[in-house]
């Protein structure tokens, strides 16, 4: 279905509700590859490379849903034209702080997924997806001085 | 749902993307199966909670072991969230058809004088991939919670790597 929000009338679970959930995931993904942008350009040249290799997984999974969308007729969010920090980001310290907000943000929009989603394969994609965003945040938790590094609930 | 950063030509915050967060955990927290809102759980859901419940149990018993066996590990923090998560699992499984499952197995023992992170950094993985095939055999916030939880142990994997 094209355009809106579709949530069945009677709080079941379908396609509908997916396609929405999905797009949500889609919006979270265009933000945090925006977002990663200033991460890595806060952080000096040798400390880069977690802030490129997360850029780029995020990417990858905004792509595979895009053409998820567009194969049942979907149409994907587009990016915004800008977005906006949540503060100024000012050192490392700061780029490793919004790393964070940008994975638990994308982790929120995966466990949406995981409440709307109908079919089992979309449900394996998005604990998948979700796993390698805490696992990333786990490393920009420490990065920012962050205690515990950990959280029991990503995403909830 | 907001995005992850607020549009910069809209007024949505990351305060509103956090209350729309916690909207989902209070969905979660309270769903029930008798709930109109929300699906009716099958016996076969249920009961797949209840064996998760088994599963994470196995965590909160390998934190203990690995404690007891190396208490310089530090592992208080990983073990407390462990234990969260095994409370909520708890509360969503009593609120489905099926009753809770009960761990007869006996705990995991850490290998005397052995790798203690690695092994019980083998146990939390074990567990976060059964949970993950759990998650997508469930519906609806039981999904959610199952999801949430192992991501969170896959984080715990990266914390004792």
């Amino acid at each position: 279905m094209r355009g809106g929000r579709d949530v069945a009338d009677d709080g079941r679970l379908d396609e509908g509700t997916e396609t929405a959930a999905l797009n949500e995931v889609v919006a979270a993904e265009h933000a945090a590859v925006w977002g990663y942008g200033t991460v890595g350009a806060a952080l000096p040249e040798d400390a880069r490379g977690p802030a490129a290799a997360a850029e780029v997984a995020h990417r990858d999974a905004r792509d595979r849903l895009v053409a998820m969308l567009e194969s049942r007729g979907a149409d994907p969010v587009p990016r915004e034209a800008g977005y906006t920090l949540p503060f100024p980001v000012l050192s490392a310290v700061d780029a490793a702080t919004l790393a964070v907000v940008l994975e638990e943000g994308v982790s929120a929009a995966w466990v949406r997924l995981l409440d709307q989603s109908a079919e089992p394969a979309v449900r394996e994609l998005a604990v998948e997806e979700l796993g390698a965003a805490e696992v990333r945040a786990v490393g920009w938790r420490t990065s920012a001085g962050r205690i515990p590094v950990t959280d029991a609930f990503p995403g909830l | 749902m907001p995005p992850v950063l607020a549009p910069a030509t809209a007024g949505s915050t990351r305060r509103a993307f956090l209350a729309a967060s916690a909207g989902l955990a209070l969905l979660v927290a309270g769903c029930t199966a008798g709930s109109p809102e929300t699906p009716a759980v099958s016996t076969e859901e249920a009961d797949r909670l209840a064996g998760q419940v088994a599963v994470q149990e196995a965590v909160v018993a390998a934190y203990a072991a690995a404690t007891t066996a190396d208490p310089a590990l530090a592992l208080s923090d990983l073990a407390a969230q462990a234990t969260e998560q095994l409370d909520r699992l708890r509360a969503a499984a009593s609120s489905s058809t099926a009753s809770p499952a009960t761990s007869s197995s006996a705990p995991p023992a850490a290998p005397a004088g052995g790798d203690v992170r690695t092994w019980l950094r083998e146990q939390v993985a074990t567990a976060a991939s059964a949970h993950a095939r759990a998650c997508a055999r469930q519906t609806g916030a039981r999904a959610a919670l199952l999801g949430s939880i192992a991501a969170g142990l896959r984080g715990h994997e990266a914390a004792l790597a």
